[in-house]
């Protein structure tokens, strides 16, 4: 059967990590063979997970059978697509060169690009029913999607466009740096040799571009097809990157908008101390402590109502969970309040008479 | 906390700060202070909390005392060829920032520098009392503050390395520049402070003027005992939920050093009141 896709997304901080796992977990249950891919799991959820040492190679979950968890290693990463796309001796000077090394620490797209190329090989392995994928919160989520299209422009861009002189050059021609004199110029300037070393760096760079720019399609084709889930609190911070995802994204809208650690909407109902024997004190601060939560279950209320209308989506919550889980059974217990979630993301194991 | 020149505002993503740095202009602009909000990675965070649209590069008045402007990228690296590197205007500037372009994209700290070189370059001017700096979130920080250090690595010598040894080092003075951090008492955004506390005990690019906690839980005033005796229902819910994440906070908050400590604000959802609020609050703690 063909590999279904969870990519979970949205703001820093609002539970994506947590709830990617318990998404595998709650799958895994069901019979799926699944694969979660977390991004930088808190120590209790890694440890929940079993997590200790995990890098890009999915490991089985001891925990639960049926799922296996892997964690995103960018620098790995970056060193595989390079020794994928370059000839090698190119591959050899771009893993020695400080710039190159930067740039695997720095180009804002780098991590998220990095995450891309992982979900791409944790599909394309065939080994799972589902791949659950937690994004880096870089733009909030939004990186993940724009990733290959700026790997793209980056190595095929204007700006090398102009040094090398050439719309894409083949290997052979990149010997040429037009732009060579323009860059002495600006040393001179400048007061170094900076722009001129830098140039030779990015000829090298270049011939990556063929084979990540069929690799950016084939990453932007598995986004195309995987189900988006953006995670979000009621918050006005998450909102707002939330709503880019509507705003800023042509293809791939998501469908599915996940109000996480939502309150109970019951605690507006004031009554539960009617009848009851309290002391003065004790009657008031229970009774300022629930207008306290009741202004925020309103207010969180309010919020949601105003964004799933908005966009026309169906309102998904998951409940606010006192402490974080702390394993496999904490995990799936957190789903087992958000039944419509799981309805709508985990499709069935195929049955046998399909 | 507010009594150099210039103050650095940074946290874990999420924590609140923006609004902590929004709260902070509107407390000096009441004391009398001449403020400029400087946004150093998207013009919205701090905006939003001061009510205003958008942040531009040309800084604007955007309440009483308090200006505001947003760094972004092309315009400071004009303005950095222009101003810091004083390139005549006879160069041909347009093949040099094109030049420069490709070596933002690429070379470690010249992005960053070009960008943190705006606040600090408002500082050097001298027309606010207080310049409040909206910064990146932690994971980010050190990059940016490093950046004249990097460079100058990096640079043999010539007006760019020049540049970098005075950025770094009012960046470093604690008469001139300080850092804010700004925490909520949960797991992530606590080991994420302590490691950048640290990291500025190994590498003193600036100096820490303060650890705000933020969203910090008033006391319930009911015990253990009093919430299991009472009726199963939302007040014994809102109870527990409270003493929950209480608890939680206890944990976390004990893990930092002390310091101002904001309280969680309750139904409240425009950023606008957020930072009004907050900025009350400072009028006890500062």
């Amino acid at each position: 059967m063909s590999t279904q896709v969870l990519v979970v997304t949205g703001a820093g901080g609002v539970g994506k990590t947590t709830l990617s796992a318990a998404l595998g977990v709650t799958a895994a249950r069901r019979g799926l063979r699944t694969c979660v891919m977390t991004v930088d799991p808190a120590r209790r959820l890694a440890d929940a997970l079993g997590l200790e040492s995990l890098d890009n190679h999915p490991e089985p979950v001891a925990a639960q059978p049926g799922l296996a968890a892997a964690m995103l290693d960018v620098t790995a990463s970056w060193e595989a697509m390079v020794h994928r796309h370059a000839e090698p001796e190119i591959a050899r000077r771009l893993l020695d060169d400080p710039f190159f090394r930067a740039l695997a620490d720095r180009f804002p797209a780098a991590q998220a690009y990095a995450a891309g190329e992982q979900m791409a090989e944790h599909i394309e392995s065939h080994r799972w029913d589902l791949v659950v994928v937690d994004t880096p919160p870089a733009g909030g989520g939004l990186d993940f999607y724009t990733a290959p299209g700026r790997m793209r422009e980056l190595i095929g861009g204007r700006l090398l466009r102009w040094l090398t002189g050439a719309s894409i050059p083949g290997r052979r021609a990149l010997y040429k740096v037009t732009a060579r004199p323009a860059l002495r110029l600006a040393d001179v300037v400048l007061g170094g040799p900076l722009l001129e070393e830098i140039a030779d760096f990015l000829m090298d760079l270049r011939s990556l571009y063929d084979g990540i720019s069929r690799r950016a399609s084939a990453i932007e084709n598995h986004l195309g097809e995987a189900t988006s889930i953006v995670v979000t609190t009621a918050n006005p911070t998450p909102l707002r990157e939330a709503r880019r995802f509507f705003e800023e994204l042509e293809n791939g809208r998501p469908t599915t908008v996940v109000f996480n650690k939502q309150l109970p909407e019951t605690w507006t109902d004031r009554a539960s101390l009617r009848g009851v024997d309290l002391d003065p004190d004790t009657r008031a601060a229970t009774r300022d402590n629930l207008a306290r939560w009741a202004s925020e279950v309103r207010l969180q209320h309010e919020i949601k109502q105003e964004f799933v209308a908005r966009y026309g989506l169906q309102l998904l919550e998951v409940p606010w969970a006192d402490t974080a889980p702390t394993s496999v059974d904490l995990l799936a217990d957190l789903l087992e309040q958000a039944p419509d979630l799981v309805a709508k993301v985990i499709a069935e194991p195929n049955s046998d008479h399909g | 906390m507010l009594d150099c020149r210039m103050t650095f505002v940074s946290g874990k993503g999420g924590v609140g700060k923006s609004a902590v740095t929004a709260s902070l202009a509107l407390q000096a602009a009441r004391r009398g202070q001449q403020v400029l909000v400087v946004g150093m990675v998207e013009g919205i965070g701090a905006a939003s909390h001061l009510a205003t649209e958008r942040l531009d590069y040309t800084a604007h008045q955007v309440r009483s005392g308090i200006d505001g402007l947003a760094v972004n990228r092309s315009d400071a690296l004009d303005e950095y060829l222009r101003l810091q590197l004083h390139v005549p205007r006879a160069a041909p500037t347009k093949v040099l920032s094109r030049a420069l372009s490709v070596l933002a994209e690429t070379a470690p700290g010249v992005r960053e520098i070009v960008t943190i070189g705006k606040p600090v370059y408002e500082m050097w001017q001298a027309n606010y009392d207080l310049i409040l700096v909206d910064a990146p979130p932690l994971g980010q920080l050190f990059s940016y503050l490093r950046a004249p250090t990097t460079i100058a690595d990096l640079v043999p010598a010539g007006p760019i390395r020049a540049q970098a040894e005075r950025m770094s080092g009012a960046l470093a003075d604690p008469e001139a520049t300080s850092l804010i951090l700004v925490v909520t008492p949960e797991e992530l955004p606590v080991l994420e402070t302590q490691a950048t506390l640290d990291r500025l005990d190994a590498e003193p690019v600036i100096t820490l003027a303060g650890i705000v906690a933020n969203r910090i839980l008033p006391p319930l005033g009911l015990s253990a005992e009093q919430i299991a005796g009472l009726p199963d229902g939302s007040h014994r819910a809102a109870a527990q939920h409270h003493r929950a994440v209480q608890d939680q906070q206890e944990r976390w908050l004990n893990e930092l050093p002390d310091g101002p400590r904001l309280p969680y604000l309750f139904g409240i959802h425009t950023p606008g009141e957020v930072a009004e609020q907050l900025a009350d609050l400072w009028d006890d703690q500062l």
